[in-house]
């Protein structure tokens, strides 16, 4: 006899309950808080640009997905999170066209053209900010005050595109009239400074991305070894300065690079020596643009380098299995 | 003598389609991302290389039974270079504004791939009509590919086609296009459109065929 | 090095209220023996026994009524005494169809013991194997590989350690668990035999934390005996993999391809020590097994059913199911097999009938999106992305490369992977293939060695006759 309704598939019969989607889900909770903040930070322009990403880079999917008549995977999520990502590296104040321009050129030519999700070799969101950042640098780089700062009740240089970056470039330089005091460790980790959208408030990204790694939804590797690597050679190269290491680490876009960018699966490596060592080339490629480099800021480039050794690193650090007799010679 | 003329054509036709030396081939990328900014870039470049393939195509392929196989290599870029150096100093004479804007780019064709290759894979096997009909075909398919190219990166680079404002004032320059990653960028996506293409056309032959027989 | 975990990898499947938490306080009720019975005849690894009787004989209890068809076989006894009513075809639990011989049951249970080789005393090796090989004895954890092949101690190697797998197989059984609570003393007096019969320096007897009850019971029943001892062990699935279980208990490697004798050791499971322990001292074939019933059933329990018994017996003891079910497993939830048919008898490798809901229905495969959860999760250390890629591709000789034999299909990648795909799967397909190119392979260098072996010989013959 046979009992009705009975379905035959082969085992394993569980499952976990983490999809896809849920990982996907998790890592928009986490930017969240973010996304809060720039909006508290540069006020309406920053919701109009992160709406204009999100849309653009989800409608982008779509579209093509139907047009290439494959099957069409919005529901995972992954552009939302493109979208998010891609947001939070441009100003608050640039036209809303540069980020429906970034986001189809994320969604269609770094992702789907490779073959979608899981096939990029390089991460959308911050391969469309390098164009952008390339293409219209005029734009990427003029970087509006916070609302705080706009009304005057904070001292640093109020003149838009002055970042504490550049601040910092030049103490670190040694160039005359620079001073540590001049950037405010309290104003850096609420991101009461100059900065694209999503990279200004620490405290924000830190929230996230202690979230995700408590939620194993990124390894800790990735995220320690690159803030750890620009914190050490800050230290080693500054003569241990402190307070300047510190200001370095949180400014510009390390943290969201560190948690959000490097972390993402597909163009980071999947060993734990692999992602030790990604984490580690990111920071100190980072490290160097900021401090030797004609660019401020390096982290998107840096990420987006270590994104193309990726499968290097993972070919390297390709684990023994067990059991394994590995011929010698 | 119609056998002979359908080869020709074919041999012209290869070069300039079927096996086009940047689509196809991918040889030649140095001039092809180096200078496809402009229109006009791209179409000088592609007809000085045309004009040097063409002749070195035509003489080696004449001295091909004197040439000893050891010291082809050398006897190959004597040829080439001569050529090269005659449209150097050509346009340097006549087209001062072109010249300057491709630079080294036109001395340099003395080692672009593709003059080598088809010297190597095809005037020194064939006769001189041949040869000429393949130089005439490559040089012309490379000077197409990378004026299409070049038109669609000075349209979005500056805007403008052939030095001709296209698009409305308001627009940005995508500088990007204007630099070597945009070459890539364009280059792969044109590929991509250009097998596309292909592909399609195989498809309707074959279903065509089959329609026959 | 891998934590508190005594083996790389691994994963905790959730083992919510249909799980052991439940389960585990079930004591093993003995199910009356059927009306009639259908006892298979291949129920074990290797060649199928072949039917030793005629329909209309009559049987007694313990009878041989399949004698082993090779080597790596066992034979097949009658758990009920009566008469042979047919022999047909019957569908087992893989798909497949084997010979069974149906057995009419008279209520009487008379024995047909087996004899014992030794007179008094302690038996030998050989002769130990001998009994065990005569009980019809495979390994009772669901791989069901003849436990005497297991003890044919190879020549130069030598058995050093001798591991008791009380790990339970697989997330939701407790059959183990409930027989090791119960008849720790048989367990612990079979491996004392198997210890001083084949001169094994140390038995250790591997059980998960989460049965303090069974150690404590395993412990007493050890009292002041040597060489043999409990070690707890951390949940984690799969801790009753023979090459984890080894590693985890002794920290030695079995090398791919190798077995656990390799090693040194050689692994049987609580169920089979039992079974030894019957053999032995009261000279009972296998007749019965512990089953779990558990997962979507009114009341599940386990029992100790004779083997030939149908599904639907053990099924209906528990109650029946439930409405939610979509799916029935033999074994366990990770490596266990569906099957439709309830009329499908108990064999000696059915540690459980497990009734699933439908997170049991695979879900909908995307693409991998490279997380890397899969790596992290084989205890073999695979790539098992990796090996998906190249069987899906076609690229059997890379995936050999990476090792994809050495995969022990035991479901933690697939169950952890958040893409969904059927990575287990994959891999068994893969498996099969890249054996079969590997016998091919070996048959061409075989065919290519003879014929230049032959080209020679004939030279030389050439040679002497010029």
């Amino acid at each position: 006899m046979q009992i009705k309704n009975i379905a035959i598939t082969p085992s394993p019969h569980v499952r976990s309950s983490v999809s896809t989607r849920r990982l996907m889900q998790e890592v928009c909770l986490a930017l969240a808080p973010a996304g809060i903040a720039s909006v508290i930070l540069f006020g309406a322009p920053a919701a109009v640009i992160i709406a204009a990403s999100v849309i653009t880079c989800v409608l982008a999917e779509y579209l093509y997905q139907r047009l290439m008549k494959q099957k069409v995977t919005v529901g995972d999520w992954s552009a939302v999170v493109t979208g998010l990502l891609l947001a939070y590296n441009i100003p608050a104040g640039a036209p809303v066209w540069i980020p429906i321009v970034g986001g189809i050129f994320a969604i269609i030519i770094v992702k789907q053209l490779f073959g979608g999700i899981g096939s990029n070799f390089m991460n959308p969101a911050l391969t469309a900010r390098a164009v952008l950042f390339v293409s219209w640098n005029a734009i990427m780089i003029k970087y509006p005050q916070t609302v705080f700062l706009a009304k005057g009740r904070v001292g640093l240089d109020a003149v838009s595109g002055a970042t504490p970056l550049a601040e910092l470039g030049k103490v670190f330089t040694g160039a005359e009239g620079a001073s540590l005091s001049n950037v405010s460790l309290l104003d850096l980790l609420l991101g009461n400074c100059a900065g694209v959208l999503g990279e200004t408030c620490k405290i924000a990204l830190i929230l996230g991305g202690v979230y995700l790694i408590v939620r194993k939804v990124i390894d800790w590797r990735i995220p320690v070894s690159m803030i750890g690597t620009v914190a050490v050679m800050y230290l080693l190269t500054s003569g241990f300065n402190l307070g300047l290491t510190a200001r370095e680490l949180l400014s510009g876009g390390l943290m969201l690079g560190a948690f959000f960018m490097a972390t993402d699966y597909c163009t980071s490596p999947q060993t734990n020596k692999g992602r030790l060592i990604f984490g580690a080339g990111c920071g100190l490629l980072l490290f160097v643009i900021r401090a030797y480099a004609s660019y401020p800021e390096g982290c998107s480039f840096a990420i987006l380098f270590m994104n193309v050794c990726t499968p290097l690193i993972d070919r390297w650090t390709a684990p023994r299995y067990f059991g394994e007799v590995r011929k010698h010679g | 003598m119609a056998d002979r003329k359908n080869t020709v054509t074919r041999t012209f036709l290869n070069g300039l389609i079927t096996e086009n030396p940047t689509f196809t081939l991918m040889l030649g990328m140095c001039p092809t991302l180096g200078v496809t900014t402009a229109a006009s870039n791209g179409i000088g470049m592609g007809l000085a290389t045309t004009f040097v393939l063409v002749c070195s195509n035509l003489f080696i392929s004449l001295l091909r039974k004197i040439i000893p196989d050891k010291v082809r290599i050398p006897a190959y870029i004597v040829i080439i270079a001569s050529f090269v150096t005659m449209v150097d100093l050509f346009m340097k004479a006549y087209l001062p504004d072109l010249s300057k804007s491709l630079g080294s780019y036109i001395p340099l064709i003395v080692v672009n791939c593709i003059i080598f290759a088809r010297a190597e894979s095809f005037a020194a096997k064939n006769g001189p009509v041949q040869s000429l009909a393949d130089g005439l075909g490559m040089g012309l398919g490379f000077t197409a590919s990378i004026t299409l190219l070049s038109i669609v990166r000075e349209l979005f680079g500056s805007g403008t086609i052939f030095g001709a404002q296209i698009m409305p004032e308001s627009y940005q320059p995508m500088d990007i296009m204007n630099k070597v990653p945009g070459g890539f960028i364009t280059l792969g996506l044109m590929m991509i459109l250009v097998n596309a293409i292909k592909k399609i056309i195989g498809k309707r032959r074959a279903a065509r065929k089959e329609a026959l027989a | 090095m891998f934590g508190k975990r005594l083996f790389p990898g691994g994963i905790h499947p959730h083992e919510g209220k249909n799980g052991k938490a439940v389960n585990g306080l079930n004591p093993i009720v003995e199910l009356p023996a059927p009306k009639r019975v259908v006892i298979p005849m291949a129920q074990h690894g290797g060649a199928p026994a072949k039917v030793a009787v005629k329909k209309g004989d009559h049987v007694l209890m313990g009878q041989l009524i399949g004698e082993a068809g090779g080597f790596v076989s066992a034979p097949v006894h009658a758990s009920v005494s009566g008469t042979v009513a047919d022999i047909v075809d019957q569908l087992m639990f893989n798909g497949s169809e084997c010979q069974a011989v149906v057995i009419e049951n008279d209520f009487h249970d008379e024995w047909k013991l087996l004899d014992l080789p030794w007179q008094s005393g302690k038996p030998t090796a050989d002769e130990l194997r001998q009994v065990i090989r005569d009980a019809g004895i495979v390994g009772m954890g669901g791989a069901t590989f003849p436990t005497p092949v297991k003890l044919s101690i190879g020549a130069g190697k030598v058995f050093e350690k001798l591991i008791i797998n009380g790990a339970e197989c697989e997330p939701y059984l407790t059959a183990d668990h409930r027989l090791m609570l119960e008849h720790a003393d048989g367990i612990i007096d079979a491996v004392e035999i198997v210890k001083e019969a084949f001169k094994v320096p140390e038995a250790i007897i591997g059980v998960e934390e989460n049965k303090p009850d069974a150690i404590q019971a395993l412990r007493e029943a050890i009292g002041t005996r040597e060489g043999i001892r409990v070690q707890a062990l951390p949940v984690r699935y799969p801790q009753g993999g023979e090459k984890q279980l080894i590693y985890a208990l002794t920290k030695r490697v079995v090398p791919a391809g190798g077995l656990p004798i390799d090693a040194g050791c050689v692994v049987l499971n609580a169920g089979t020590c039992f079974a030894i322990h019957e053999a032995v001292r009261e000279r009972k074939p296998l007749v019965h097994r512990v089953t779990t019933v558990g997962g979507l059933v009114q009341k599940p329990g386990n029992y100790l059913v004779r083997i030939g018994t149908p599904v639907r017996n053990l099924i209906k003891a528990s109650g029946g199911t439930l409405p939610e079910t979509r799916t029935i497993i033999s074994g366990g939830p990770m490596m266990g097999t569906a099957f439709q048919d309830i009329d499908i008898p108990v064999t000696k490798g059915c540690s459980g009938i497990l009734a699933l809901g439908r997170e049991a229905i695979d879900p909908e495969e995307s693409p991998c999106i490279r997380c890397g959860r899969c790596m992290r999760a084989c205890p073999m250390q695979l790539q098992p992305q990796l090996m998906d890629h190249y069987i899906r591709a076609e690229k059997f000789d890379e995936a050999d490369r990476v090792g994809v034999l050495s995969c022990i299909e035991c479901g933690a990648c697939t169950f952890v992977c958040p893409a969904k795909r059927l990575l287990t799967q994959s891999f068994r397909a893969g498996k099969r293939i890249v054996n079969i190119r590997r016998r091919q392979q070996k048959a061409r260098e075989d065919a290519e060695k003879a014929a230049l072996a032959a080209r020679n010989a004939e030279q030389q013959q050439n040679g002497k006759e010029a």
